[in-house]
């Protein structure tokens, strides 16, 4: 299929800071355990995804506004525009899925990380989802430099937010035990799924309609 | 002859320039050279035909296909060459081809390292690495392996030493011989296309000014030098353009019968290319 290969150039154009982000994703949940222990596991795991997944993005998305003849090639030879969009959200679901993996493996093998079970994964699905969801269309719509500056105003906020969150009381999960986790968790991945259905549907949308250098 | 790239009524607007009703087709088996000034609409239009911009009204057709409707069976059959810059330039070119090559069906992995070798270029070394004439030479490598039928360029020859011009433009002739159907480039250096070019479009201000063959084209101008006190008013509307000097005058004319009637002993020349272009794009008349 034509956007694996798509996919796999979003990889080679960052295998340079691949090696370094598996590193960082690997370190955090452990970092999170020995710094913040109340917070170990569900917030290392998240730190991790939304870092792996923003950061690995953020350098696909430079290198594509550094060398914006390269994507008029590809979309001059038989690559479509919506196999050019729809590789962007496989780029981000691919990091979100090794996460997943290394978080699993590091509970396995590190005590005290707590257990990543089906629940954990389908929220940070959806976290991902939404995350992604809106940061694509945007960064279609506005370019790589206009959309760094909007979320880079919203970063600078989260020192503010992120405390507050964290004194939230009712930050936990307890009430989703009452049902079946894997009635919870399909719901939860079919709505992270719907959201990035339409995300994509929007982004390819605007991505046909753009000019191409 | 059939035709292998109809373009019809295409008109697109881009910031303060516009393309107007541009019509054009390239014939079978032709290698034929898209000139204008920088700025007349070239890349323009081949970007707007190739579908990297939107258009605002036009019909476009592939050996008889609708672009619309068949844009990826088209484009599996076209060569691509931009102009400068169009890779990613951190990947090497091994890595660059990995990706291109998926696209197309019929890629030929014996054509590629055979222009590789020719062109001696390193799979392994990366993009950014290459000289001007190397990345042309990658790009055309590229683009002549999936057994192209048109070959469409952007200013292949833009920037390039006369070494690798030349070199180009006998990959260009060898690839006609070879079972090319067309070969269509956009170059202001009209010197490469006395050398290689069948057919030639120009464009100015966004308008197509004319389409014919080469050597009608050489055939039919003139360029005219002669006494200044022979240029009349009813003299001076058979040029397309003039300039004078203290000297005499020189003008370019495609109407010689009608100035030899009036300067029985004038002087003519055959022009260049380059002589017609800029004759049809003004001067001093």
């Amino acid at each position: 299929m034509m956007v694996l290969s798509l996919l796999k150039k979003d990889f080679l154009i960052v295998k340079k800071y691949v090696l370094i982000m598996l590193f960082v994703i690997v370190l955090i949940p452990p970092f999170m355990r020995w710094r913040t222990p109340e917070f170990t596991g569900v917030l290392g795991f998240i730190l991790s995804v939304v870092f792996a997944v923003f950061m690995l993005l953020q350098y696909v998305s430079l290198k594509e506004y550094q060398f914006p003849k390269a994507a008029a090639l590809l979309c001059a030879a038989p690559f479509s525009r919506k196999e050019m969009v729809l590789s962007k959200y496989l780029f981000c679901m691919a990091v979100y899925v090794i996460c997943c993996i290394v978080f699993k493996i590091e509970t396995l093998l590190i005590p005290g990380l707590g257990t990543a079970d089906i629940k954990m994964f389908a929220l940070m699905f959806l976290v991902t989802a939404v995350f992604i969801g809106l940061y694509l269309p945007v960064q279609y719509k506005l370019g790589y430099e206009k959309t760094k500056i909007a979320f880079m105003v919203i970063i600078m906020a989260s020192p503010v937010i992120l405390p507050l969150l964290l004194r939230m009381e009712s930050f936990n999960l307890d009430f989703l035990s009452m049902i079946s986790p894997w009635l919870i968790s399909g719901g939860i991945v079919l709505i992270g799924a719907a959201f990035l259905a339409a995300s994509a549907f929007l982004s390819m949308k605007i991505y046909d309609k753009a000019d191409l250098a | 002859m059939n035709d292998i790239l109809t373009v019809s009524g295409l008109n697109k607007s881009y910031g303060d320039f516009s393309l107007k009703d541009v019509t054009f087709s390239l014939p079978e088996g032709c290698i034929t050279g898209f000139i204008g000034v920088n700025g007349a609409g070239k890349t323009t239009t081949l970007r707007t035909i190739l579908g990297l911009t939107s258009r605002l009204s036009g019909n476009i057709q592939f050996f008889g296909l609708d672009f619309d409707k068949h844009e990826r069976k088209i484009k599996n059959r076209i060569g691509i060459v931009l102009d400068d810059g169009c890779f990613y330039e951190e990947l090497t070119l091994s890595e660059m081809k990995s990706i291109l090559s998926s696209a197309y069906t019929s890629w030929s992995e014996q054509d590629f390292k055979r222009y590789m070798d020719l062109f001696s270029l390193d799979p392994k070394q990366k993009i950014n690495m290459l000289s001007k004439g190397m990345r042309m030479k990658y790009a055309l490598a590229l683009a002549l392996s999936h057994n192209a039928e048109l070959l469409i360029m952007d200013e292949p020859t833009s920037g390039l030493d006369p070494l690798v011009r030349s070199q180009l433009l006998k990959t260009l002739i060898e690839y006609m011989k070879n079972g090319g159907k067309g070969v269509f480039f956009s170059t202001h250096i009209t010197s490469d296309l006395e050398k290689a070019a069948d057919m030639l479009i120009m464009i100015d201000n966004g308008r197509i000014v004319f389409q014919e063959e080469k050597d009608t084209l050489l055939d039919t101008y003139r360029i005219v030098k002669g006494d200044s006190q022979y240029l009349t008013e009813d003299v001076r509307k058979l040029f397309l353009s003039v300039s004078e000097t203290e000297f005499g005058f020189t003008g370019i004319t495609k109407q010689i019968s009608e100035v030899r009637s009036y300067i029985p002993d004038v002087i003519t020349e055959r022009p260049s290319i380059e002589d017609i272009m800029l004759g049809n794009i003004g001067g001093a008349k």
